[in-house]
């Protein structure tokens, strides 16, 4: 097959074959984790990111390549998550700056965007690293560029582009040090290459893309494309089981004036044990609510404990990505977008990004929304908002006790995407938020969020827990946001984080020999502690924490963690550093049995 | 005796030894445990009120202010005298207080120099202005004089104060409700002042006593840079643990030239909660 020219349907289907190779193989993206704690999560979050880009341009079709790139893009920037989703995005983002406008894709556009992609994501990028998806994607786009005037057809040239690109991949390895030591390859880099490995494919007319167009059952002539079957197929593979808790649910508790203080802690904890996103406002009487269930019917009935439930969405996730695979269908939730009240539109502002459209029950009974009848106290005093992220219940309720309005779970091998901190900064009253990201791998798409919400969001960089919490205890709601700024950046300095976790595999690591099974303690980035039992790794990290100074350790322990051995910790920190303030609180983090904080 | 008096009210916490000695008359507030009714710092005095509170189950101590009959009494007696009179109150943001004694000034009808001043400020805070001020009417300072001193203090004046928890400033209504960090699971001590407005606000939330106790303390060094200076640490009868450690950083980090150490009353116990802790620092006069 020869082509020279993609219109939009076309460059649709050769996106949605690139994301089919990148999910078939997201696990292998992971495995080349190259930190020996279990943090694999790029090939999970280029997936994730790459699948909310590829529902959006299956929702919005376009024959005009131009248009379709810019909901891609759209797509992709609402659906970024992690270092590596964030970096694809904006690769995407500049690609459809190249696109804007045109109604074909040509073998000179195509470079050209790519180079665009690249420049974006440099500039999006404030320190970028060698060695990584950022440098596959700028060789590939500069050997793109070059060869471009070589030939027209647009196979051929992305069979080079390709090429380049794993060829770069393999030298990741000298450029990253990280990386040689461990022995493997960049895995955003690879996440990347896996894409334009399904370009390719699709170009060349190539088995898989093929298999999946004719699979397509009846293949829909009432389709608006014939890729169409393609991209849902594609699409469906991506994501419909990945939807751990399907029901979108949003409704308000209207409480009995009467009654006794409304329990939030212990309403949020019964939802966040069997769902996610869970975001709660209270003001007054009425409680908005948001979640993600498995059991909707659980849920309702919870809520009718606690008062009346007005104004109820609930949404199947999963549905509605089948339906996208059948465009011919008319489904129950297919109407409904008509029938929906204006101005009940999209109330925590989660659901106008995926263009999902929404189900809608009566709306009787709602007497009051906390948007349009706001609590004074609210208004006058809350200047500011505040979102963080965090793993770990205890760690959460710590977060809501210094001040966090909302706190999103998440954290190491599970990072929330742009559009899950978006929503929560949406959904808070004020016009001001201060965002707390707590993780390297989320302040990405915390600035990416920043950049895209419609009011003033402000990005610590916060790295970990303890760094975050630190932070908030230096906010100050009274002052300017400069001066709270500067503020919060100081305590980050002033706090040392350590946690310990257990190695995944043997390797060498910061001159360390590191055999799996074995705990590690890590302080802040390095890992300066291996040791065969985890009251060992403690001990010996605390003693690396306080060799600098520091009167003040914080204890959080994970939900692994043992709580006898916890107190013999705790007794051995007050003997051996008899001047040091010591607390433990129970964090509730998995994966890392104990994270430390030591301020000076 | 001195033709100027100075009148003040109980929540200056100035303790009766040093009101006798320099002729300072105080109008007290009142608290009420229940149906009981005491006079601040008069018929309850600081180390008994704090064994009550905690015993004291039903709720927190209600206080109320001086009725300007209250301020009236004492101002006609004074000028009665033929004495110009100086009274000084709790700051207006805080209490009405000072709007009683204002009243009752205009209750006077223009018989009787009287000027009231809203101190901006409380406990030994304005504490030091009317002591300050009683020394200058002792040694024959004119009218005008004193109330300049009594501003350039307030103006010069280093005030931080740490409280056990941000419950009782909120409870009362003290402090807004958006700057209270309540229910805190981390042990965090607040630091807070008192701006120009006279209004608390907070400057700091810091983890453990004595980490709190060294910041207020760094920060009054910084400012002073080791110039001579008076200090007053107001503390609560019963909860001083710590306050001996602090009295040493001071020692080593300020260039003291009068320290003291007064007791906070019922009063402003009742609004700011047992173990808090205030730090009141002045140029050296």
């Amino acid at each position: 097959m020869s082509k020279r020219f993609l219109n939009g349907s076309e460059w649709a289907a050769m996106i949605l074959a690139g994301a089919e190779r990148l999910s078939r193989n997201a696990e292998r993206v992971n495995a080349l984790n190259v930190f020996p704690v279990p943090d694999g999560d790029t090939g999970t979050n280029m997936n994730l990111t790459m699948t909310a880009g590829v529902a959006e341009l299956t929702n919005k079709p376009s024959d005009e390549v131009g248009r379709a790139a810019e909901v891609l893009s759209k797509g992709l920037l609402m659906g970024a998550r992690g270092n590596s989703g964030v970096i694809l995005s904006q690769l995407f983002r500049g690609f459809s700056r190249a696109l804007s406008g045109e109604r074909e894709l040509d073998v000179p556009l195509f470079a050209n965007g790519l180079q665009q992609g690249v420049d974006t994501a440099y500039k999006a990028v404030a320190k970028p690293v060698e060695g990584t998806i950022l440098t596959v994607a700028r060789e590939a786009a500069r050997h793109g560029v070059l060869i471009s005037r070589r030939t027209t057809d647009l196979a051929e040239w992305m069979q080079e582009v390709h090429a380049k690109a794993l060829e770069t991949l393999a030298r990741t390895q000298e450029m990253l040090p990280v990386l040689k030591q461990v022995g493997v390859v960049d895995s955003g880099g690879q996440g990347l290459v896996y894409l334009y490995e399904g370009f390719v494919d699709f170009l060349q007319g190539g088995a898989d893309t093929a298999d999946l167009v004719r699979q397509q059952p009846a293949a829909p002539a009432a389709a608006p494309v014939p890729a169409q079957g393609a991209a849902a197929k594609a699409q469906s593979k991506l994501a419909t089981e990945s939807i751990a808790f399907p029901y979108d649910m949003e409704f308000f508790i209207q409480r009995i004036s009467s009654a006794a203080p409304f329990p939030e802690r212990t309403f949020r904890q019964a939802l966040e044990r069997d769902g996610d996103s869970v975001i709660l406002i209270q003001d007054d009487d009425i409680i908005k609510v948001h979640v993600h269930s498995r059991r909707p019917g659980d849920v309702m009935n919870l809520a009718l404990t606690y008062g009346e439930i007005t104004h109820i969405h609930i949404l199947n996730m999963q549905e509605q990505h089948r339906e996208l695979l059948q465009p011919e269908s008319q489904p129950i939730a297919a109407a409904p977008e008509a029938l929906r009240p204006m101005d009940q539109a999209d109330g925590l502002g989660l659901e106008a990004a995926t263009g999902i459209p929404h189900v809608e029950y009566g709306t009787e009974g709602v007497t009051a929304s906390p948007e349009s009848e706001p609590n004074p106290d609210v208004y006058e005093m809350a200047s500011y908002g505040v979102v963080a992220v965090s793993v770990g219940d205890g760690n959460a309720e710590l977060f809501r006790s210094l001040g966090v309005d909302i706190v999103i779970s998440g954290g190491q091998s599970m990072n929330p995407s742009t559009e899950d901190l978006l929503g929560a900064v949406s959904s808070l009253s004020t016009h001001h938020v201060f965002l707390l990201p707590n993780n390297p791998n989320i302040i990405m798409a915390a600035k990416q969020a920043a950049e895209l919400a419609d009011k003033q969001v402000t990005v610590i960089p916060t790295k970990t827990i303890p760094q975050g919490l630190a932070a908030m205890l230096a906010f100050q709601e009274n002052d300017s946001e400069a001066a709270n700024v500067e503020r919060m950046n100081k305590a980050l300095e002033r706090v040392v984080t350590g946690q310990v976790t257990q190695a995944v595999r043997d390797t060498t690591m910061d001159g360390l020999q590191i055999k799996e099974g074995h705990f590690i303690g890590i302080q802040d980035k390095t890992i300066v502690v291996s040791a065969p039992t985890q009251a060992e790794a403690c001990r010996e990290l605390l003693t690396n924490l306080l060799a600098s100074g520091g009167d003040m350790v914080t204890v959080l322990t994970g939900e692994d963690a043992d709580a006898q051995e916890t107190e013999e910790l705790e007794a051995w920190l007050e003997q051996q550093f008899p001047d040091v303030e010591v607390e433990v609180h129970e964090g509730g983090q998995p994966l890392y049995p104990y994270l430390f904080a030591v301020e000076a | 005796m001195a033709s100027i008096a100075l009148v003040t009210d109980s929540t200056a916490d100035i303790s009766q030894e040093v009101r006798d000695k320099l002729g300072i008359s105080m109008v007290p507030l009142k608290v009420s445990f229940g149906e009981e009714t005491f006079l601040d710092n008069i018929t309850l005095q600081p180390a008994q009120f704090y064994q009550k509170l905690t015993a004291f189950t039903a709720g927190l101590p209600k206080t109320s202010t001086p009725s300007p009959a209250d301020f009236y009494e004492v101002f006609k007696k004074l000028t009665d005298e033929g004495r110009s009179v100086i009274s000084v109150h709790l700051s207006s943001s805080l209490s009405g207080t000072y709007q009683a004694a204002l009243i009752a000034q205009s209750m006077l009808e223009g018989e009787g120099d009287v000027t009231v001043i809203d101190s901006k400020s409380a406990s030994y805070g304005y504490g030091n202005q009317v002591v300050a001020a009683a020394e200058m009417a002792q040694t024959g300072a004119s009218k005008e004089e004193i109330i300049d001193e009594i501003h350039r203090l307030r103006g010069e004046m280093q005030l931080y104060f740490m409280v056990d928890t941000l419950e009782y400033l909120q409870k009362g209504g003290r402090i807004g409700k958006a700057s209270a960090v309540l229910g805190s699971l981390l042990n965090i001590k607040p630091i807070l002042s008192i701006d120009d407005d006279g209004s608390i606000f907070p400057v700091e939330k810091v983890r453990g006593t004595k980490r709190a106790m060294a910041r207020i303390t760094e920060m009054v060094a910084t400012h002073f840079q080791g110039a001579p200076v008076d200090v007053t640490v107001a503390v609560t009868p019963g909860y001083t643990s710590g306050v001996a450690e602090m009295a040493e950083m001071l020692k080593n980090q300020l260039n003291i030239k009068r320290y003291l150490e007064a007791e906070i009353g019922p009063v402003v116990g009742t609004h700011a909660g047992p173990g808090t802790i205030g730090l009141f620092v002045t140029p050296a006069r």
